[in-house]
């Protein structure tokens, strides 16, 4: 069996669907960082895939991908130092537990 | 690479940032560095006036047609707004240079936002214009409220970015192409669709339209109104013109495109114009109005490219007034009645105040009005007419909330109210606000024709 672009992008839906879902049940603020990560790699799959297997000549996919990792590792940066900043003043990064402004 | 001095806006703010941010180095005041980045700001919105309109940059991936333009100076100009505030008033409990910094960055993000012409610099490039805007909402290290609504506008605002960035691969998949000029979604039928959608989420995100604003009153009520007044202003005039460009790309040939848009802007302007009915923290309703606002725009992006001149002169319109109404809540306080007895204290400020309020509303001669007027006469046009009459009823309801502001700011009464100590530049950045809502209501037809409106 040969792997297929149809293979790689049911991969890339499979991840994207398990962050998505650990993104929005997780308590804890740093799982549902982990859980962006894991949506924003299935995303990067998605990318190369589509690129090698549609437009094989050009490197646009695998130039998006690598934009976007960047992108992705500056923003999970960012959020870690404000998990940090909310930890020295409250000892728990529990998103249940940060429930000081409601809707 | 001949283009490269178009770019000039873009590295002033760059560098101005870098400036800004080792300028205390020289003076130990760090509020000095706000003033230097004020004038770097306000010497990038000059320079993208004198360059003006100048076609497709580097093989296609920023254009600067008018549309691009009209946003650079008005991004540079708010910007140069706000820092001047920030000059005179500093930022509560915390040091300047780094909020004057962070600024220009996401200045300088949003001004390429609003030229891009292929996906990957629009992903980058809204990136640059949000992450600043998380850490400005956060600004205090010792509060924990703003951390919070900092921690929630992040959280949901990379969720969603993340979802538009998945769309954003299938557009590049079925098109073969990150450029504007090649995507055609309509081929691909259903997953063309779902592309579509998967894109407007980030952007309904980052423009807190409904169903995706509930970050929005949390966050910006966690924050310092001063932030908010940058934060819910410049990197919104940005994102509109983003969403407008986008949908001009992928809407033609996808089914149900408008429709879509539209249901969002009906969603959007009932629920936040009856949301910050009853709220008594400005930040909060001015959170809820602003959803109220984007979905009077989406009203236009739904009419497509011709809605596109009409939606982003009325995200200028609707942010100018609204930075405003945010530095006058941090200087006086939050809370609605804060504003007590603002007309006998602060006499000027107060019917300085009274024109943003009438300009928010919707009420002639300031650019509220033209800015609605020309928003729905393109929305008409394109057959909505329930949405349109939907949008009318909730701007005479939008009233209601506003007239409370300026009936605490003119008969109400205050004990103890704060005393604002009179400050040049924060005054300069009321007096530049004050005039370009009206310059821009009297001027609303020639710079409707600049940015290619049909009458």
């Amino acid at each position: 069996m040969t792997i297929g672009l149809a293979h790689l992008l049911t991969l890339a839906a499979m991840l994207f669907g398990i962050g998505m879902y650990g993104a929005l049940s997780r308590k804890n603020a740093v799982h549902v960082m982990m859980s962006l990560e894991l949506m924003a790699n299935a995303v990067n799959i998605n990318l190369v895939a589509l690129s090698r297997f549609l437009t094989p000549d050009a490197l646009t996919g695998q130039f998006f991908s690598v934009f976007s990792m960047v992108v992705s590792a500056a923003e999970i940066g960012l959020g870690l130092a404000l998990v940090l900043a909310i930890y020295r003043r409250r000892r728990t990064v529990e998103l249940d537990a940060i429930d000081e402004l409601r809707g | 690479m001949a283009d490269v001095w178009r770019l000039i806006p873009e590295f002033l703010v760059l560098g101005g940032a870098l400036v800004a941010l080792f300028a205390e180095r020289a003076r130990s005041d760090s509020r000095v560095s706000a003033g230097i980045a004020a004038a770097f700001a306000a010497a990038a919105a000059v320079a993208a006036a004198v360059i003006g309109p100048g076609g497709d940059l580097f093989g296609g991936q920023l254009s600067l047609d008018h549309i691009a333009v009209f946003a650079r100076v008005a991004i540079g100009a708010l910007a140069t707004a706000w820092l001047l505030w920030v000059w005179g008033r500093g930022v509560t409990g915390e040091r300047c240079a780094e909020a004057a910094a962070l600024a220009l960055f996401s200045v300088a993000g949003g001004m390429l936002m609003a030229s891009a012409r292929d996906l990957i610099v629009l992903y980058v490039s809204l990136e640059l214009s949000t992450i600043p805007a998380y850490v400005l909402m956060g600004y205090r290290r010792d509060d924990a409220r703003g951390l919070e609504g900092a921690l929630k506008y992040f959280l949901l605002s990379m969720l969603t970015s993340l979802v538009m960035l998945y769309g954003l691969s299938f557009v590049f998949g079925i098109s073969g192409s990150t450029s504007y000029g090649q995507i055609s979604l309509g081929a691909a039928g259903p997953l063309g669709q779902v592309a579509f959608v998967l894109v407007l989420v980030g952007l309904f995100a980052k423009l807190s339209a409904a169903p995706f604003h509930y970050w929005t009153p949390d966050a910006y009520a966690g924050a310092q109104a001063g932030a908010v007044a940058y934060v819910s202003t410049v990197p919104k005039i940005a994102g509109v013109v983003a969403l407008v460009r986008l949908v001009g790309a992928m809407a033609p040939n996808v089914a149900g495109a408008s429709g879509v848009l539209v249901v969002a802007a009906v969603f959007s302007m009932v629920l936040g114009n009856l949301a910050a009915f009853p709220q008594s923290d400005v930040r909060r309703m001015m959170a809820y109005s602003g959803v109220a606002h984007t979905g009077y725009i989406l009203l236009a992006t739904g009419a497509g490219t011709a809605g596109g001149p009409a939606a982003v002169f009325y995200a200028v319109a609707y942010a100018v007034p609204s930075m405003a109404v945010m530095m006058l809540a941090e200087e006086e306080g939050p809370a609605l009645d804060d504003l007590g007895g603002l007309a006998s204290r602060r006499p000027a400020v107060a019917w300085a105040s009274l024109a943003w309020l009438l300009s928010l509303v919707g009420i002639p001669p300031v650019v509220g009005f033209f800015g609605k007027l020309y928003l729905f006469t393109s929305a008409v046009r394109a057959g909505f007419i329930w949405p349109v009459l939907v949008a009318v009823a909730m701007s005479v309801v939008s009233a209601g909330y506003y007239f409370r502001l300026i009936r605490s700011a003119f008969l109400g009464q205050r004990k103890g109210a704060p005393v604002v100590e009179r400050r040049t530049s924060a005054a300069t950045a009321f007096v530049l606000i004050t005039v370009i809502v009206l310059a821009l209501g009297v001027l609303a037809s020639p710079v409707l024709a600049f940015l290619g409106m049909r009458f």
